[in-house]
């Protein structure tokens, strides 16, 4: 990438766009309270001055009273002398100046007692050297008139206190230009920094869009809240990672397990088509095949199932199921087929134990759960046994079939959850071998588990799911 | 029967409508939701076999929108979608029966011959008479030949079922659905041992057999 083009990425960002706006925010307030210090420091000292002046043409005044003109006359010439911005003015109402240090004033500075402001031509410079800069001046002043005619003038020169208001302009000034320096540092800064771990994620984002699933967000020890989202991408990149695990597997396990009995299926199909295949021969080569696409619909409708439940059923499928009803039913509906068998199929079962579900999954799981028992569950002598139990316990809801067979080898009881695993000795009984991982399927969507316990001897297999 | 059957698939419905003429019924075909619907509300049909995905318009809201219309028609709902809420909005929508792509025409027949029945008087019934077999809902009576049969509740609503709808084909799915209220796949020969008790019950000793096995379709109850 450019630096250019890198630059143009930086102004784009959120961080960076954020930040120039509280810039902006902070500048434009800035210049607001530059604007009101500077106004209300200047009436500051204007009300100084006025207040100054004030006071001095009353003590001049008060001389004048006292001692007479002329003590006033060399208290003004005193006075006009000193460097600074006074001034003085003694004189009468035509200009004609007596004493003082400015001789030309506006015409009604003369004729009207009170305060004024002006612009005033210099007579003598501020102090005694001859002042380098202009001598044309700004002025406030008072004006008295004195009983013996004279007017008195009193003012200061206000270019100075100007000055002042420029020095604190000038300041602030470069304060907000050096704070706006800072600031776009500082978002430059921060923006990089946000950038940076955001390109981080883009990366690994690319890199599994290109097909490689295991690659994973970098989480830092920072734990901050990039963290947080590396963690549950990753988290759900696992879960991706693991569900396209299983649909792989599924579908390896389905075309080699559909593979088969499609293969059988062509076969019949073929063979009766050769000549001198009766009719009867023909009708019954097709009830077979019809048989066998039916178990063929039956274990693709067995792997859907599966799939939609672990994908997790939407919640609209979910209710209020009386959980105790559902194991009843289950119960009196294999009754007879158990005792056809010879076996003494037993029920315990708390009642009103409800939660929420979907009825129909656990239905099937649990017929799924008394298929499997009927079918393996065969002591080699004796009398055989199946209980259906239902039952809450610390707030877990346990339904459990147990048989008296030979039972399942712990190595093979995680085994025998995976789809289309069947164990060697089952062979010979009819099967998909999805019986026990739509089971399991059922009760993850259920946020419980399935497992398979020993019955000592036989299996106990239990659905073990949450109240809440 | 009169039945339309409003479905796109050419090759499935061509198939239907040649089984269902061999079973004696006439089949009209709309191959679109617009030009089904328009044949459902302005002609009189049995049955209604509507697709639930078609082009044009969706089999569901031709449902919804003849129901709006007060159109009793009896509805089977067909759908490759087979999840338990899939039939529920199903149903919801206003379909009378769901079936899930593949079936078996077996099934469907069953389903569609059960449903017109189902727009007959009948429904209410409260006393069923097949042969010399009786059946009171009320008093919750069995009899046959004069003679009370005693019943577990189960097998009392199954031959309810059963002698609501006889001479008519009922499968082991519609048995589960309707007399356990359970829509899933019934394992085996679950049900097939329920009904070899029921018929021990009520034709053993007698000379007619009135609950008979259809092979590979299901059972029905008739003189």
């Amino acid at each position: 990438m450019s630096s250019l083009a890198r630059l143009g990425q930086l102004l784009r960002t959120t961080t960076f766009r954020l930040t120039a706006t509280f810039i902006l925010i902070f500048i434009l307030f800035s210049i607001a309270l530059l604007a009101f210090i500077t106004f209300q420091s200047s009436i500051v000292i204007q009300r100084q001055q006025a207040a100054d002046i004030d006071r001095e043409t009353q003590l001049l005044q008060d001389l004048a009273d006292k001692q007479g003109l002329r003590a006033l006359a060399v208290a003004i010439d005193r006075l006009a002398a000193q460097p600074g911005p006074g001034i003085y003015y003694l004189g009468d109402k035509a200009g004609q100046m007596i004493v003082g240090n400015v001789s030309t004033f506006p015409v009604d500075v003369f004729m009207q007692q009170g305060v004024h402001s002006f612009n005033y031509a210099r007579a003598r410079p501020f102090g005694s050297e001859p002042a380098p800069g202009p001598t044309q001046g700004f002025a406030v002043e008072r004006t008295v008139m004195l009983p013996s005619g004279f007017v008195l003038i009193v003012g200061r020169d206000v270019v100075e206190r100007r000055g002042f208001t420029a020095i604190i302009f000038q300041g602030f000034s470069y304060g907000v230009l050096g704070i706006l320096a800072l600031s776009i540092i500082a978002g430059a800064l921060t923006a990089r920094r946000v950038l940076r771990r955001i390109d981080a994620i883009n990366a690994t984002s690319s890199t599994i869009m290109a097909g490689n699933l295991s690659e994973r967000v970098p989480v830092t020890r920072r734990n901050d809240e990039f963290d947080g989202l590396a963690t549950n991408l990753n988290a759900m990149l696992d879960r991706i990672e693991s569900l396209m695990q299983g649909m792989k597997e599924v579908t390896d396990n389905v075309a080699h397990d559909l593979k088969t009995p499609l293969t059988r299926l062509r076969n019949k199909a073929e063979s009766a088509l050769r000549d001198g295949s009766s009719p009867r021969e023909q009708h019954e080569a097709l009830e077979t095949t019809i048989a066998e696409s039916d178990k063929l619909i039956r274990t693709f409708n067995a792997l859907l199932m599966i799939a939609r439940a672990e994908a997790g059923a939407p919640s609209g499928a979910f209710s209020d199921v009386d959980v105790s009803a559902i194991v009843a039913d289950m119960g009196e509906l294999y009754l007879p087929v158990a005792e056809d068998e010879g076996v003494v199929l037993s029920t315990r079962i708390a009642d009103g134990i409800r939660l929420r579900g979907n009825r129909e999954l656990l239905g099937q799981a649990v017929v799924n759960l008394v298929d499997n028992a009927l079918k393996y569950g065969k002591p080699e002598s004796g009398e055989r046994s199946i209980s259906i139990a239902l039952r809450e316990q610390a707030g877990r809801v346990l339904i459990e079939v147990a048989d008296n067979g030979p039972g399942i080898a712990p190595e093979d009881r995680q085994r025998v959850l995976e789809r289309f695993v069947r164990l060697e000795k089952s062979r010979t009984e009819p099967g998909s071998g999805l019986g026990l991982s739509l089971v399991a399927a059922v009760a993850r969507l259920h946020k419980g588990e399935f497992r398979i316990e020993d019955n000592g001897p036989g299996v106990r297999a239990v659905i073990d799911l949450p109240t809440g | 029967m009169k039945i339309l059957l409003i479905e796109d698939d050419r090759e499935a419905a061509s198939y239907l409508i040649q089984a269902l003429d061999e079973a004696g019924h006439v089949t009209h075909h709309a191959a679109d939701g617009e030009t089904g619907y328009a044949m459902a509300s302005s002609m009189e049909y049995d049955v209604l076999i509507v697709d639930r995905m078609l082009p044009r318009r969706d089999g569901l809201s031709i449902v919804e929108s003849l129901r709006a219309e007060n159109n009793k028609t009896p509805v089977l709902i067909l759908s490759a979608l087979g999840e338990v809420d899939d039939r529920v909005t199903g149903l919801r929508a206003g379909g009378d029966d769901y079936l899930t792509k593949p079936y078996a025409f077996t099934e469907l027949l069953a389903r569609v011959e059960v449903l017109a029945r189902r727009s007959s008087p009948g429904e209410a019934a409260t006393s069923f008479q097949v042969g010399d077999l009786s059946l009171d809902r009320l008093s919750r009576k069995v009899e046959r030949g004069g003679e009370a049969i005693l019943l577990q509740p189960r097998e009392f609503r199954l031959l309810e079922y059963l002698m609501r709808h006889a001479g008519k084909v009922v499968t082991r799915t519609m048995l589960l659905e309707n007399v356990w209220d359970y829509h899933f796949d019934p394992q085996t020969n679950v049900i097939d041992v329920h009904m070899s008790r029921l018929r021990s019950k009520i034709d053993k000793g007698f000379k007619t057999q009135l609950l008979q096995t259809i092979r590979g379709a299901g059972y029905m109850i008739r003189e």
